[in-house]
């Protein structure tokens, strides 16, 4: 039995597929605990999941620091290349600061046989260096790696975010050590990642998808009563009420009229007034739900695009800020989906873009091949296989095929 | 061989209304038509493109200029701030700078 750690940030996208992973390495015999500033993820940790929350001796002000970190994404509009700034400047690297001594606390405290930290808390990676601590990181935000493909300056940008805050914390290298040389998990199949050189310590998984039964009331029985294509429209979590209103209006003006149901995730009180074909809810259970559907719209966020590609989906993807534009970028590339300018999309566009989709077989061809690349990459418990391998210091011949 | 180079050099305007051109392909006729496109425009900030569509905007410079400009080393020598105020006219002097050269 080994000792697991997971690093994760405040935000959903990372989290989900620890839980995954370390409910198969809990069920496997092994003890996982998860260091994190929200304390509302002792909720959702698999049974037998520690949490290791990140508490300072708290100052009034101390306690208002780590409490700003768990919204602090959805507060500013940002959009294309400006957000990567707003990234790294005012969420990643002052989040990073602020949780690094809580991370070498529970290291130290908890003394865990491997150290799993997200790509995105570089700190856990400072943190475990400086112990001396084997660690590994896992990318769940593949695309951010993409960018040093496509726009290598900005990525040279990044990692010189990372570089200044290593040193701050004693540990002086001239490269990032964020993705760890050990192993690192980029969390999607190489089919959808698209070519780029990465060296042997990059192993694709697939994407770790949270099977976790998610309690949300659900009309089922509406949601089959007709017999028309079903769509999907989600963009996610981490966007504020403005961006949603405008967003909602198109995709009310594109699809209130047609012949088809729309389930969308919203908070139904945006609007006073929904089409009939529409069932608005706070949340759906997602994963559920898929299988039902024809096609999906969304923001091109790595888990509900990797979600809608493993059942085999079309998509239309309308990218906001972030990774996000990259995401959308892989999705048209590999033939699964269209992808729409959040900014200048009007209804029409993405009604025709959503029908272009249901109505020609080769986007659905697309999604399904990726589909399969995603199940033979492995997921989930070749995830947790690899991480017990190098729990015990015995790493595997890694490579990248 | 002075004369073949200077037919095949482009004016400041030829290479905007090649660059709208260009915008025009990554991002569709219709949105172009209700934009003010100047030189002055910046890709981010006033035309809301995003970094794949930069991207895609560089790729087709390159298929036109081929080995007669290095743009993508160009642009990929950019800045974060750099690529974020990045606007027209900025490639039109370089692309100017890039044909004198010559």
């Amino acid at each position: 039995m080994a000792k697991f750690v997971f690093i994760v940030p405040p935000l959903t996208g990372h989290i989900n597929p620890t839980l995954s992973m370390g409910a198969v390495l809990i069920h496997r015999g092994h003890q996982v605990g998860w260091i994190t500033l929200d304390p509302d993820l002792g909720a959702k940790l698999p049974e037998g999941g520690e949490l290791l929350l990140i508490r300072y001796n708290e100052s009034d002000q101390q306690k208002q620091d780590s409490e700003q970190y768990l919204d602090i994404i959805t507060k500013k509009i940002v959009y294309g290349i400006d957000s990567i700034k707003f990234l790294y400047e005012e969420v990643l690297i002052p989040l990073n600061r602020h949780s690094y001594e809580g991370i070498a606390g529970w290291l130290e405290k908890y003394k865990p046989d491997l150290v799993i930290t997200d790509h995105q808390m570089f700190a856990g990676a400072i943190a475990a260096v400086n112990q001396k601590l084997p660690y590994v990181t896992s990318v769940t935000a593949p695309a951010a790696i993409k960018i040093m493909d496509e726009l290598p300056k900005v990525h040279e940008w990044e990692v010189n975010q990372i570089i200044a805050l290593q040193e701050e914390f004693g540990v002086t290298k001239s490269t990032s050590i964020a993705c760890s040389g050990l192993l690192t998990m980029v969390l999607t199949s190489k089919e959808f990642f698209g070519e780029l050189e990465l060296a042997p310590n990059y192993h694709f998984v697939g994407p770790v998808i949270n099977r976790r039964v998610i309690k949300t009331e659900f009309n089922w029985d509406l949601l089959h009563k007709n017999n028309r294509p079903k769509i999907l429209v989600s963009i996610g979590t981490t966007f504020d009420h403005e961006h949603k209103k405008n967003f909602f209006a198109k995709v009310i003006a594109a699809f209130g009229q047609q012949n088809m149901t729309v389930v969308v995730v919203s908070d139904p009180s945006l609007f006073d007034v929904w089409p009939d074909n529409f069932i608005v809810q706070r949340m759906v259970p997602q994963l559920e739900l898929l299988p039902s559907l024809d096609a999906v719209v969304c923001h091109g966020g790595h888990n509900t695009v990797c979600e809608t590609l493993i059942n085999g989906l079309p998509m239309v993807v309308i990218p906001i800020a972030y990774d996000q534009s990259h995401v959308a970028g892989r999705v048209v590339r590999v033939g699964a989906g269209l992808r729409l300018n959040f900014n200048r999309f009007k209804a029409n566009h993405l009604l025709e873009a959503v029908l272009q989709i249901l109505e020609d077989p080769v986007f659905k061809a697309s999604a399904m091949k990726i589909k399969q690349s995603f199940l033979d990459a492995g997921g989930t418990e070749m995830a947790a296989t690899l991480l017990e391998k190098f729990s015990v210091n015995e790493p595997l011949e890694l490579s990248n095929s | 061989m002075d004369a073949i180079v200077k037919t095949s050099k482009l004016n400041n305007d030829e290479i905007f209304g090649l660059m709208k051109q260009f915008i025009t392909e990554v991002i569709g006729e219709e949105f172009v038509e209700e934009m003010d496109i100047t030189p002055q425009s910046s890709f981010t900030k006033d035309l809301e493109m995003d970094s794949i569509e930069i991207v895609s905007f560089s790729e087709k410079i390159k298929a036109h200029f081929g080995e007669q400009i290095d743009f993508t080393g160009w642009l990929s020598a950019m800045d974060l701030d750099q690529l974020i105020n990045l606007n027209l006219e900025m490639i039109i002097n370089y692309i100017q700078e890039c044909q004198s050269s010559k």
